[in-house]
């Protein structure tokens, strides 16, 4: 492991600073993927700078709108009852995350910001409509999570900006939801993960979200999906046009964990499942 | 032996404590003065020609103390093919081929230098399947063997088969026959605690190692020869073993890491570390082998079998190991796992340019057991008969001989499958996608003989405080070896456990053990501490007959100070005190025609102190026995041979569902039971069934090292996937059944190796019955079962496709 400077600022203009004097320095919140890569050599920062100590990016709120500070950890999340009962996905994608351990130490905002396109939390805040507030030397400003997501490990921010919030809407009256995530074993990189989200009232399906992970470059909301859904009663066959519509919408690959067939047969059998459980759900 | 005190009772294992609290010191916690760490650069190539190889950047880096290669060290081969070498010169045959090392002064210097030596090789063309290595004018991966001889082919010169009864006609004479084709896949053996050594040598050249092995006696001879590579002939060697995170068959055999630890400590004369992460240990040792089984069975009308034809091929990799004698173990139930009088079986490994291979828990039965219980339930559908009922109606006996000329002494197979079958409800109606299947299992119960001794001896010392300590050759790494050890130790000298401590082992101070391999760590030691108690007692009791009266009275007076009511009995001591009337019992030495005064107790440290400290006459007690088990060494061409003293049987059952949308399979419920001789700490032998139980659970679903032309693609714990808590969490059952063997100690058999044997099959008979597809290659992966329900479903809609 290449030796790197440690850096431990308490405010966010302080990390702007240390950023800004270290060309190859890079932000490091959890850590639970970035030392990995520094271990195994695939990264070589110069510098970390530990964004653990800027308490102002912990804050779990909720009101008018729920402010979920980027460094709060998945345990944080799975821990906070006001918080999984207003979300109830949030739980559901927090609870099979990773170990305990690793719970403890990941933050929401890195498994945003690290960008994999099987970020297990990237699917259900994309059905929640997420936006993600960022911040950097120049100012503030807020982009919706579907925007945040560009490639592989690459997201919307710029060189030393920093993720400081995600921001979701109240749930709704009538909102319904579901998870679902299939991996080799429970502790694994997901195959294939989809999140349902909508409003359910007089049968009727509305403000539909359906979102996938692990099956094309990034996290992404299956749109011709939520286009067939919105609006509809749910009637026989509507939930198997639903799920041949998803296969379309996705682009998985073949790699040592399924091949890209497996995925798209998964995608399809999880939207409809997810939709089909949202529904059942009891409020 | 209803009458134990210790044996057969639960009871922590005792180094339990020190292993939760994180106090047991590995071989990564080891820091010798002085001590230099070791690195080693592995091969970029699969098959290439090395052109040169410069260390000079590696050498001048601050910190480098020495950077070795083939070139400007000793020959050392290794193996016991003697088709190995300890640094690669000339060519490399696999990617983790060893071509240069660094000693240097701490862990990351060290492997900063290795990435500044600089390899320079001309690519070969290499042979990555069975059927490249085999094709007429296929690249070579050794031209030459061990003594220069030209070699023409890949295949090794190793034969195994077995040929009993006539297979032409019994095929002929069957009612049913089902063939089939199976394969298994390279698997990981998953230690906790990585591979690593520490090699130390004085200024007279005499080795100490440190090192992860299951055979510290058999590489004692290996370090030896080396020693004698390096110029140093005639010096001695001393193998100590620290305590092992697990090895799983990865100790059998002695590796390059060890010898190049040796060659650089001889170099800079200084201690050498060499341990590997994670992913070294993943990429750069040896798998248990893949196999390719080709079966035949047969039955008549009413469900015997008739004959078993079974055909193996193994990618061997590029060198040999033990591993290369899987088919050994093969034997046992291609020829005798239910009774069936002809038996045609062959095997043949392949060198290719893959990563070579070597032992894992198991040693090829579970490659065979696979196809021979999943074909024998393909057999009773065959034949309609339930897969229970044609087990049963073929199950082996105590009293047979079978076809390899096993001698079943004892044998509860039927109990086994009696109580898995039970327990599993068979045979009751089940919900929609549910299904049961069952498989069983014969291994060597009482060790297994591929060496001319198959034996084990035990030291017993005893001090002046009633302590013994025990030495023994055999290997604790992790299985409780120690638990049932202590155990015995006690049962027999009729003292508490906890007065019983078991040494390190370490060949400068334990007798002379083959290795702990084959199920037979507790077998053999256990029953060499029995032999070695025995001698014990004899000697305390031939002492006693000398200080116990002495003792006995002193105890008397004391007594009728503090009671002076008590009249003692009228009782001629001096008559009762012969040395064949003396018992241990309780931390005492008793008279047993004594009356039951308490007077007439002694105490045993008490006594002990008394036989030392009596001037000229005085002795301290140690005992000695070496046990070797009665069985034979086999006629591995012919296949035949009693090669145990006894054998292990037993049989899993797993209930399953399947989800027919994802190929998932979850298992709902699983039973275990094993023919275990004699349950000696149930705590333990819980562990080891739990434990067998899981890897099986792995080797059938999950596991499975992925290569691409020769190269490893998922090292990791990442990519690599055991079962955790998470897909173990459904009931598990087990069932003991105590056949009491007679060569057993107490009655006991091995039993660390057959939890796993025959997972795989009893999880795909079930899946079978769930939703009537069968998987012939492992792992059972959801997409192939997914696969295999779409062929299905094709099929049964007239040859429609469904895949999207």
């Amino acid at each position: 492991m290449t030796p790197f400077d440690y850096h431990r600022p308490e405010t966010l203009a302080e990390a702007f600073r240390i950023a800004g004097e270290i060309p190859g320095a890079r932000y490091v919140a959890g850590g639970t993927d970035v030392l990995v890569r520094i271990r195994s050599g695939r990264e070589r920062p110069n510098a970390l700078i530990s964004l653990g100590r800027i308490d102002t990016l912990a804050r779990l709120e909720l009101g008018s709108v729920t402010r979920i500070g980027a460094r709060a950890t998945i345990g944080q999340v799975l821990d906070h009852p006001e918080l999984t009962s207003a979300y109830p996905l949030l739980a559901q994608a927090a609870r099979p995350f990773g170990s305990t351990q690793v719970r403890n130490l990941a933050t929401v905002g890195g498994n945003l910001c690290n960008a994999s396109p099987a970020a297990d939390m990237a699917p259900v805040l994309l059905a929640l409509d997420a936006r993600v507030e960022i911040e950097g030397p120049q100012g503030t400003r807020e982009v919706p999570l579907d925007a945040f997501f560009k490639g592989p490990g690459q997201t919307d921010l710029a060189p030393r900006e920093v993720l400081t919030t995600i921001v979701l809407e109240p749930p709704g009256p009538d909102a319904r939801s579901c998870f679902l995530r299939k991996s080799r074993v429970g502790m694994d990189i997901a195959l294939t993960s989809v999140a349902a989200h909508l409003q359910l009232a007089d049968d009727r399906l509305t403000r539909v979200r359906i979102a996938a992970g692990a099956v094309a470059p990034c996290p992404l909301r299956l749109r011709a999906v939520e286009d067939l859904l919105e609006g509809r009663t749910v009637e026989p066959g509507l939930l198997d046009e639903a799920a041949r519509l998803a296969a379309s919408e996705i682009a998985p690959i073949t790699d040592i964990r399924a091949s890209a067939n497996y995925r798209r047969r998964l995608t399809r059998t999880l939207v409809r499942r997810a939709v089909a459980a949202a529904c059942e759900e009891s409020r | 032996m209803s009458d134990c005190r210790h044996i057969g009772k639960a009871r922590p294992r005792p180094d339990a404590a020190d292993k939760a609290a994180g106090r047991t010191l590995y071989i990564n916690d080891l820091i010798r003065p002085g001590m230099l760490h070791g690195k080693v650069k592995f091969s970029e190539h699969a098959h290439a020609r090395i052109v040169r190889i410069d260390t000079s950047r590696a050498e001048r880096l601050p910190g480098v103390r020495a950077v070795v290669t083939a070139y400007d060290t000793p020959e050392i081969r290794i193996g016991f093919l003697n088709d190995n070498f300890a640094l690669k010169r000339d060519k490399v045959r696999q990617f983790r081929d060893e071509v240069a090392a660094v000693a240097a002064i701490d862990p990351d210097i060290a492997a900063e230098a290795v990435d500044l030596i600089d390899v320079e090789y001309e690519p070969l063309p290499g042979v990555f399947t069975l059927d490249e290595a085999m094709a007429q004018g296929a690249p070579l991966v050794h031209e030459m063997d061990a003594r220069g001889n030209p070699l023409t082919t890949n295949e090794l010169s190793l034969r195994y088969g077995h040929e009993s009864g006539d297979l032409a006609v019994a095929e002929r004479a069957s009612a049913h026959v089902v063939e089939g084709r199976f394969s298994t896949q390279l698997m990981q053996q998953s230690c906790l605690g990585t591979a690593g050594c520490l090699a130390e040598l004085d200024m007279s050249g005499n080795l100490s190692i440190w090192a992860r092995t299951q055979i510290p006696f058999l590489a004692q001879r290996d370090f030896t020869q080396a020693l004698r590579a390096l110029g140093l002939p005639g010096r001695n060697c001393r193998v100590i073993v620290p305590a092992l995170g697990g090895t799983f068959g990865t100790g059998l055999d002695t590796h390059a890491y060890e010898y190049i630890a040796i060659v650089l400590a001889h170099r800079t004369n200084r201690p050498v570390k060499i341990l590997y992460n994670r992913e070294e240990e993943f990429a750069n040792l040896s798998p248990r082998q893949s196999a390719e089984v080709e079966i035949a069975q047969g039955c008549d009308r009413e469900g015997r079998l008739t004959f078993r034809r079974v055909r193996v091929r193994q990618d061997n990799g590029a060198y040999g190991s033990w591993g290369a004698t899987f088919p050994t173990v093969m034997l046992l139930p291609v020829t005798s796992l239910y009774r069936v009088p002809n038996v045609s079986f062959d095997a043949r490994l392949v060198y290719t340019n893959n990563t070579y291979c070597q032992a894992m828990r198991g040693y090829g039965n579970p490659e065979v057991t696979w196809p021979i219980e999943s074909n024998l339930d393909e057999l009773a559908e065959a034949a309609s008969i339930d897969p229970f009922e044609l087990r049963m109606r073929n199950c082996n006996e105590p009293g047979e001989t079978t076809p390899m000329g096993l001698q079943v002494t004892t044998c509860g197979l039927k109990e086994c499958m009696e109580a898995t079958a039970a327990k599993l409800d068979w045979g009751a109606e089940r919900r929609a996608r549910r299904g049961v299947g069952m498989a069983s299992l014969i291994h060597v119960g009482g060790s297994g003989r591929i060496y001319r001794s198959d034996g084990g001896g035990v030291i017993l010392k005893f001090d002046d405080f009633g302590q013994i300590n025990v030495s023994y050759g055999g290997v604790e790494m992790g299985q409780g070896l120690h638990s049932a050890l202590s155990l015995t130790v006690a049962e027999a000298l009729g003292v508490s456990p906890d007065k019983v401590t078991i040494n390190p082992t370490d060949t400068g101070t334990c007798p002379w053990d083959v290795g702990t391999h084959a199920s037979r760590g507790a077998f053999i030691a256990c029953n060499a501490a029995l032999a070695a108690a025995e001698k014990a007692r004899a000697q305390i009791f031939a002492a006693a007959e000398e200080v116990f009266p002495r003792l006995a009275l002193q105890n008397l007076e004391r007594y009728c100070v503090q009671h002076p009511d008590y009249r003692a009995p009228t009782f001629d001591l001096a008559a009762a005190v012969k040395a064949d009337r003396f018992e241990l019992a309780d931390g005492q030495i008793v008279l047993r025609d004594a009356p039951a005064e308490p007077w007439l107790k002694v105490d045993l440290d008490r006594l002990l102190r008394a036989i030392h400290f009596r001037g000229s006459r005085g002795e301290v007690i140690t005992a000695s026995a070496f046990y070797e088990p009665q069985s034979d060494l086999p006629d591995w061409q012919k296949g035949v041979g009693n090669m145990s003293a006894t054998y292990a049987y037993g049989a899993q059952g797993a209930e399953v569902e399947v989800d027919e949308e994802t190929g998932e399979v979850r298992i709902v419920r699983m039973v275990a039971a094993h023919d275990v001789g004699k349950v000696l700490n149930p705590q333990t032998l819980a562990g080891q069934a739990y434990g067998g139980l899981t890897q099986g659970v792995g080797y059938a679903l999950y596991e499975e090292i992925l290569t691409e032309q020769g190269r490893i693609l998922n090292p990791s714990f990442t990519d690599y996937k055991i079962p955790t808590i998470r897909e173990m969490s459904f009931p598990v059952h087990l069932e003991f059944i105590e056949t009491d063997d007679p060569a057993g100690p107490f009655g006991a058999k091995g039993v660390g190796e057959p939890g796993l044997v025959p997972t795989a099959p009893a999880i795909a008979n079930a899946i079978y019955d769930a939703v009537g597809v069968r998987i012939r290659d492992l792992p059972i992966t959801p997409e192939k079962v997914l696969r295999a329900l779409d062929a299905r479903r094709a099929a049964s809609a007239g040859k429609q496709t469904s895949t999207p």
